[in-house]
């Protein structure tokens, strides 16, 4: 037992004693005790090893998330060892001239950047039920940063890609535990190619940390977060998807709705790819009570490779809507920050909604399409509130 | 009373009068590694399953007996050592402390650097 609870159950136990039961110590106590964490920080705490660690949506206040709020999503231990001399990005497979480029030779190649709102899969995937198995990640699976590093195209295009070559594989060095299946997932050409598709070796200017891949990483703008491979070691050019477990059955959506807690064969699924219409409510909080008057809403927005055209916002539990004020920060791939001012009249118990709609014409749904896995949650966001 | 219990008193008393003194007491770090529960096969659910991962991990789930052995045999596929004859005490070790009906799981947070959470633009 930890000291703290050691010491306000001693307390309970003592004032019980005295026959002064205190109310307040059944309610006021603080949810467990932080975990040190070195650079990151005030995060949710879903996993230490495995290192799996949210962002509070409150933190969702700036357009670019400072690297220590960025949220953190491993699936085997981080490399133990690496040393930037040493690490080496082979480029193989369906190529005509397969390269091997150091560190500094990466450095040396154009750099370009992108704004990128990076999303867990499995984001929301807490709220589905029934519930499904995985990292029980809630709304802050999502951050966003500005990546930058050599585009992808332009080094598969020095180690010249065969006809033949359909698929990109990358390769990371995370350590696997077991027999455990490597992380290995692979995308299509046609995205692999994408101007916008880096090896980023940097976020927000600065080079990548431990934690988000370094020294080099994928970046899969629009794309779940998976495709984004961390560490990565190895491109290699396939002619057809990659064939492991985190191709199939991992990451993938069944092609027909299905009913909640029913099983899906593999042949009716598809791999997850870009990422659908969202937004989350920051503040106010699930729970707050707050003063009648001027209450200010705000969140975020994001659609993967598609652009936000509007945040509406309910104060009546979905049945009016009224549109909120997009921030003037905005690249294709990133979110949108929305802000609602709203002027609470009455006191009461208050559910407000947020609905994001796309370019696109899609529109955040009031039940996200359960799924095996659990994926790609993005109901309407829902905050009670008190107002007095 | 005790002396130990009567300081106790006065702390609890003190920490009711004065709830500025919680967020003190907050900031006190903990164990980065959790248990499993006390029960039958907590020492053989530790020695299976958090050889690779965290209690946390298995702490948060909230699954059915039919999700769990799903998850027990693909971790046992993955390199969980566990004996054939606990298979079944293990599935039951976990769907009894981990079903549906229980509370939800409270995450921890972690430490807050004040340094570190400086916005930007």
């Amino acid at each position: 037992m930890n000291s703290r609870r050691g010491f306000l159950k001693q307390a309970s136990a003592a004032a019980v004693a005295a026959g002064t039961i205190p109310p307040i110590l059944t309610w006021a106590l603080p949810p467990g005790q932080s975990v040190d964490f070195p650079g990151e920080d005030g995060m949710i705490l879903r996993s230490y090893r495995f290192v799996d660690l949210e962002t509070p949506v409150e933190d969702f206040n700036t357009w670019l998330t400072p690297v220590p709020h960025f949220f953190v999503r491993n699936h085997m231990h981080e490399p133990s060892e690496l040393d930037p001399k040493d690490w080496r990005l082979s480029i193989g497979g369906e190529v005509d001239n397969p390269l091997t480029l150091s560190l500094a030779e990466v450095s040396k190649l154009e750099t370009h950047s992108v704004v990128n709102s990076l999303e867990c899969a499995g984001n929301g995937r807490g709220f589905y039920r029934p519930q499904v198995p995985g990292v029980q990640w809630g709304r802050g699976a999502v951050s966003t940063a500005r990546f930058s590093g050599p585009r992808l195209r332009d080094v598969l295009e020095r180690a010249g890609v065969k006809s033949t070559g359909k698929h990109v594989m990358f390769r990371g060095l995370d350590e696997v535990p077991g027999k455990v299946p490597p992380f290995i997932r692979s995308i299509p050409i046609e995205k692999a190619i994408d101007a916008d598709t880096l090896i980023a070796t940097h976020m927000n200017g600065s080079p990548l940390t431990k934690h988000h891949g370094f020294p080099a990483r994928a970046l899969v703008p629009g794309w779940i977060g998976a495709a984004s491979c961390k560490w990565l070691t190895e491109i290699k050019v396939l002619e057809a998807e990659f064939a492991g477990n985190f191709m199939s059955p991992a990451y993938r959506f069944p092609n027909q709705p299905v009913q909640p807690g029913e099983a899906v064969k593999p042949e009716d699924t598809h791999p997850l790819t870009a990422l659908t219409v969202k937004s989350v409510i920051a503040v106010p909080s699930d729970g707050a009570s707050i003063k009648l008057g001027r209450i200010v809403v705000h969140g975020a927005a994001w659609a993967g490779e598609a652009d936000i055209a509007r945040v509406e916002i309910s104060t009546d539990n979905g049945a009016t809507w009224n549109p909120a004020t997009l921030g003037h920060e905005q690249s294709h791939y990133a979110w949108r920050l929305w802000s609602y001012d709203w002027k609470a009249v009455k006191s009461g118990d208050y559910s407000i909604c947020s609905r994001a709609t796309d370019n696109q014409g899609r529109v955040q749904p009031s039940t996200a399409v359960w799924n095996p896995s659990g994926y790609l949650y993005n109901a309407i966001d829902q905050v009670k509130i008190h107002v007095s | 009373m005790s002396r130990s219990a009567k300081t106790f008193v006065a702390v609890a008393l003190l920490a009711l009068m004065a709830p500025a003194t919680f967020p003190a007491l907050a900031q006190k770090t903990a164990s980065v590694t959790a248990d499993l529960p006390a029960g039958p096969m907590q020492a053989k659910a530790t020695t299976a399953c958090l050889e690779c991962h965290e209690a946390r991990i298995i702490l948060q789930q909230r699954l059915s007996k039919a999700a769990w052995t799903k998850e027990v045999d693909k971790m046992i596929k993955w390199g969980a050592v566990v004996d054939a004859a606990d298979r079944e005490a293990l599935i039951d070790y976990l769907s009894g402390n981990f079903s549906p009906d229980k509370p939800p799981y409270e995450p921890q947070r972690t430490s807050a650097d004040r340094k570190a959470s400086g916005k930007m633009k």
